[in-house]
């Protein structure tokens, strides 16, 4: 597989009450074509600041990132914005609660594409399982998980290579969790879309990623094949992060 | 179902005024034991939390009743049933810190609440929260209690609603999916903060949909579909031999770590009929037809 991603030597850091907080250290890590790469460590290991800088949300203070061997400038072209998409962990919040859902994917549509683009919503909405008659809803109306396969449906309405997914499935219970993770499986197996998959949870990310990257203090520790960091962890925090996890 | 309990439904249905949200719910919790119950979002936990705990103004009571601490609930006034409730039970919500006001020194509120109950004494109050914090592992009592909530992470606030509980000696605690914003390991701790606290009595009904949970910390677990518990068990027998077509498509779609991808279980079924004690303690939902009964 070949690398679509690469992100070297990026830093982020962050004032706060006086003090001076690297919430991303030095990271280089690299994404293959077709993978989903998993990112796991404790809330506050900086997981979701590196997905931010990744996707353009935020400006690191040093390093670079690189899509298909070309640096990516802070500030993102529409051609970027098309190619990477990110989604979010709570699924409410990140539609507008007094539009309904076909106008929210909509406006990312055509804000992407151009208004000249047609959008095929019915084919958009069977892809992620849902009847496209509930994307006339609002947020409100809809489940977690309903929510959440129409923030990916947005996500994918641009086509693109990578999706960057932080936290989606916490705050969902198991059984959207699950139809969450088939969606996921399905969209790299049929789409060919590289993800990286950001989650706290170990046990949903050894059940859908390739390879996982574990972050301390915003440093990645260890970085390896899902079933080599599961079977035999290296990193002593690795090990007590495998500890912790509780088994049915 | 539990002898001497300190909790009791007796088919027990409430609702929001478009017919019931639960149905004919019925168990036991005895003093010291820990009850999950699990089931797909909707399918009632919390609403179940609510109708015990009695203090909002909904969920309505239509049907059957709840015997707390040896008081049938129903013979109660408002006022007296909302007394009991707040000195007897305690409550854990999902978002930690919720309980507290976040500008407000844990010590302050910690002082109004035991106020509040008539069992504050000046002379052994940083005695016993010194022992109740160094029993739940949080160090530094003094400067905890001299924090504001805000300044806490979500587990340590998570803890620190733990330790009220204990602190007020409630008999019975509810907690509404206590770990869901928490990370692994934090929630892990929780997870040993909820067994050791169950050494002194306290009885704990837990919703969660965190199957790992309940398996984690769970005497017995109870499994909720559309309102009505499906299946009732010891948690090893329900998480090894489970009964209900429910319950066997529920546990398929917990992830298990380096497992294959779960498989999300089928919500169109509704099902019906009585609980039914299969086996000594194992209670499943059958359909009762002419004297006997059939497995859904």
């Amino acid at each position: 597989m070949d690398g679509i991603l690469s992100v070297k030597g990026l830093s982020k850091s962050y004032e706060r009450a006086g003090h001076r907080i690297n919430a991303v250290e030095n990271v280089s890590f690299e994404l293959r074509s077709g993978e989903i790469l998993g990112v796991v460590g404790s809330s506050g290991s900086g997981k979701s600041t590196l997905l931010r800088l990744i996707c353009g949300l935020e400006k690191p203070d040093a390093g670079h990132i690189y899509f298909d061997g070309r640096a990516l400038s802070p500030e993102r072209s529409i051609s970027d914005k098309r190619e990477m998409q990110m989604i979010f962990q709570d699924p409410a919040a990140s539609f507008h609660p007094r539009r309904t859902i076909q106008s929210s994917i909509g406006d990312a549509f055509f804000s992407l594409m151009g208004r000249g683009a047609e959008l095929d919503l019915d084919t958009l909405c069977l892809e992620v399982g849902l009847s496209p008659e509930l994307a006339q809803h609002y947020p409100r109306s809809l489940s977690g998980g309903q929510c959440q396969r129409f923030a990916i449906a947005r996500a994918i309405v641009s086509s693109p290579r990578v999706l960057l997914c932080d936290e989606i499935t916490s705050a969902l219970d198991v059984s959207s969790q699950a139809q969450i993770l088939t969606l996921l499986s399905s969209l790299r197996k049929e789409k060919g879309v590289s993800m990286i998959f950001v989650s706290h949870d170990l046990a949903v990310v050894s059940t859908l990623c390739d390879r996982v990257i574990v972050m301390q203090s915003g440093a990645v520790v260890e970085e390896g094949k899902t079933e080599d960091i599961i079977s035999a962890p290296q990193n002593e925090y690795t090990k007590e992060l495998i500890a912790s996890v509780m088994e049915i | 179902m539990n002898s001497n309990p300190i909790l009791s439904l007796e088919g027990l249905c409430a609702g929001y005024g478009n017919g019931d949200v639960i149905s004919d719910i019925s168990f036991s919790l005895g003093r010291g034991e820990a009850l999950c119950v699990v089931g797909q979002s909707g399918c009632g936990k919390s609403t179940l939390l609510k109708s015990i705990l009695g203090v909002f103004d909904l969920p309505k009571i239509t049907g059957g009743d709840i015997v707390f601490d040896s008081q049938r609930l129903s013979e109660l006034s408002p006022r007296q049933r909302a007394r009991l409730s707040s000195s007897g039970m305690g409550l854990i919500f999902q978002t930690p810190g919720a309980a507290f006001n976040p500008i407000r020194s844990y010590k302050k509120q910690f002082i109004e609440t035991l106020k509040s109950r008539g069992t504050y004494d000046k002379s052994t109050f940083l005695p016993l929260i010194r022992d109740v914090f160094a029993r739940l592992g949080l160090e530094r009592y003094e400067r905890i209690l001299a924090s504001c909530p805000y300044e806490m992470s979500g587990g340590m606030n998570q803890r620190i609603a733990l330790a009220l509980v204990m602190l007020m000696q409630q008999k019975l605690l509810l907690a509404d999916e206590p770990t869901s914003a928490l990370d692994a390991a934090t929630r892990r701790t929780v997870a040993d903060e909820l067994i050791s606290m169950r050494s002194d009595g306290l009885a704990q009904l837990i919703v969660t949909h965190d199957l790992a949970l309940a398996a984690y910390i769970a005497d017995r677990i109870a499994v909720m579909h559309r309102g009505r518990i499906v299946e009732l068990a010891p948690a090893r027998e329900l998480l090894d031999a489970p009964l209900h077509p429910y319950t066997r498509a529920l546990l398929k779609t917990a992830p298990r770590l380096g497992g294959a991808l779960p498989t999300a279980a089928a919500d169109t079924e509704v099902y019906s009929g009585q609980l039914i004690e299969c086996s000594p303690g194992h209670y499943i939902l059958k359909e009762v037809q002419h004297g006997r009964h059939t497995e859904r």
